[in-house]
């Protein structure tokens, strides 16, 4: 019973590969959640009505239930909705020729845009509402005064936790195999599966998740303490 | 493709709540354990004593950094073999319940960790030199003082990693545990796939409400505790 070092080195290269997509997967998600996340953010904060209630029902449905759940809801529901659309639109799009990466994106993008409202949400509330005020007092428009005054100050507070937000989104992509995308994950399993050689294929996925995780931490660091040296205006 | 049928949603609810005990066992076993783990990194990165420190700030950063299901594993099959190598017991890979609690409990820790510090933290130190000038002693203070007012400012969290345990808990399916989502499984798989949709959905509603319950419950705590005070950071409303 010891550990197949040779097997644990090959793996360990081959899985290297699947950290592109993982990161493509994180990436393409966050990019795609700010704007829903923004905006989001701005309704519940203005307690819209209507709209507001049902953005808290869904958030809290999202962040109640485990991401396996969300991941085979939306791979088993997607496929044919997607088929169906395109159908009704005429195109000859086949779901079947679909790149897997694209449920990937989706599902995160739902998760990350919740849970980066929640995140924005909080981080404009540290913003005092004096300076709102300030704004439409020199005669700021609502949005020039969120662009150009609220955000710049609210992004400098979030950037901690959007730091945490990467990180686990990063994480939880290791889920995507449910998809069959090939990520770190599923690259590792399925070189162990020839095998048996899981905790070798397990270490190397560990490992690699350690040093880009860490890695990101590291970035949202230096960018923290970038930003709060620099004076916002 | 079969029809979407929303009947099928309530009967698979029913057929699935009998295993929400399961997925309480492991959450709750995660909860105590991780807790007084938690508690000893903190204490370990609160001491004098340096390689403590280091050590807890490790941990904390590499379990931060592993994602739930790779560390399962880890645990899943890492585990037999360490105590075969170690002490020479053959523990197989049965008894599924312990594998995935200790998996659960070392993610929990980390969490608690950090809870622990910065509930101390939240505490101003001029409580504690009050308590000493009282003639508290250090046990007194503790349990007097510090914790009463730490455990205000903790509860919220303390849910809050609740419920992401509850939630990482459901990755147990993946060794075979037979919990809400392991069941689940068992379920599409006898009906030969069908009424999958259905099923996640109805696995998705139980999963909901008792991450719902577990935040009702946090709320309750937060209004017995903060009757009366304001809560500097929490000005939502000025922003209406």
């Amino acid at each position: 019973m010891e550990l197949n070092l040779p097997f644990l080195e090959k793996t360990f290269f081959l899985a290297l590969r699947g950290v592109p997509v993982s990161l493509e997967i994180t990436v393409l998600s966050l990019l795609f959640a700010v704007i829903p996340a923004y905006y989001m953010a701005l309704a519940r904060l203005y307690r819209v009505r209507i709209v507001s209630p049902v953005i808290s029902v869904f958030i809290s449905l999202v962040r109640g239930t485990p991401m396996v759940v969300q991941i085979l809801i939306v791979y088993s529901l997607l496929p044919s909705l997607i088929n169906g659309i395109a159908a009704a639109a005429g195109s000859s799009f086949n779901v079947f020729n679909a790149h897997p990466v694209l449920y990937a994106v989706i599902v995160f993008t739902i998760h990350s845009s919740v849970v980066l409202s929640e995140v924005l949400r909080a981080s404009i509330t540290t913003v005092d509402r004096g300076q709102l005020d300030a704004a439409y007092a020199l005669g700021m428009t609502r949005s020039q005064a969120f662009r150009l005054v609220i955000m710049p100050q609210a992004l400098r507070e979030a950037v901690p936790n959007l730091g945490t937000l990467t990180v686990d989104l990063f994480k939880e992509t290791s889920l995507s195999f449910l998809m069959t995308v090939q990520d770190i994950t599923a690259i590792a399993k399925i070189e162990a599966s020839y095998g048996y050689n899981y905790i070798e294929a397990y270490i190397d996925i560990f490992i690699i998740y350690l040093a880009v995780c860490s890695l990101v931490q590291l970035v949202f660091y230096a960018a923290e303490k970038i930003m709060s040296k620099k004076p916002v205006g | 493709m079969r029809p979407f049928d929303f009947s099928y949603i309530l009967r698979y609810v029913c057929a699935l709540v009998p295993f929400i005990g399961r997925t309480l066992q492991v959450t709750v076993l995660s909860v105590v354990c991780g807790t007084v783990l938690g508690a000893l990194l903190a204490w370990a990165r609160l001491s004098r004593f340096r390689p403590a420190r280091a050590l807890s700030a490790v941990y904390v950063h590499v379990i931060r950094c592993t994602p739930s299901i790779v560390l399962l594993f880890i645990v899943y099959y890492g585990v037999p073999k360490l105590l075969e190598l170690a002490v020479g017991i053959r523990a197989g890979y049965n008894g599924k319940l312990l594998y995935v609690a200790v998996t659960l409990s070392l993610l929990f820790a980390a969490s608690m960790c950090e809870l622990f510090r910065s509930a101390y933290g939240a505490v101003d130190t001029g409580q504690k030199d009050a308590a000493f000038c009282c003639g508290f002693t250090p046990f007194q203070t503790a349990v007097l003082i510090i914790i009463p007012q730490a455990a205000a400012a903790a509860v919220p969290v303390f849910c809050n990693e609740v419920i992401a345990l509850l939630k990482q808990g459901a990755l147990a399916f993946t060794i075979g545990y037979i919990d809400l989502m392991g069941q689940t499984d068992v379920i599409i798989a006898r009906n030969y796939g069908a009424h999958g949709l259905e099923t996640y959905i109805a696995l998705a509603l139980i999963y909901w409400l008792l991450s719902l319950a577990v935040g009702a419950a946090s709320a309750a705590f937060e209004r017995r505790t903060l009757r009366g005070k304001s809560v500097p950071g929490r000005n939502d409303s000025e922003w209406n």
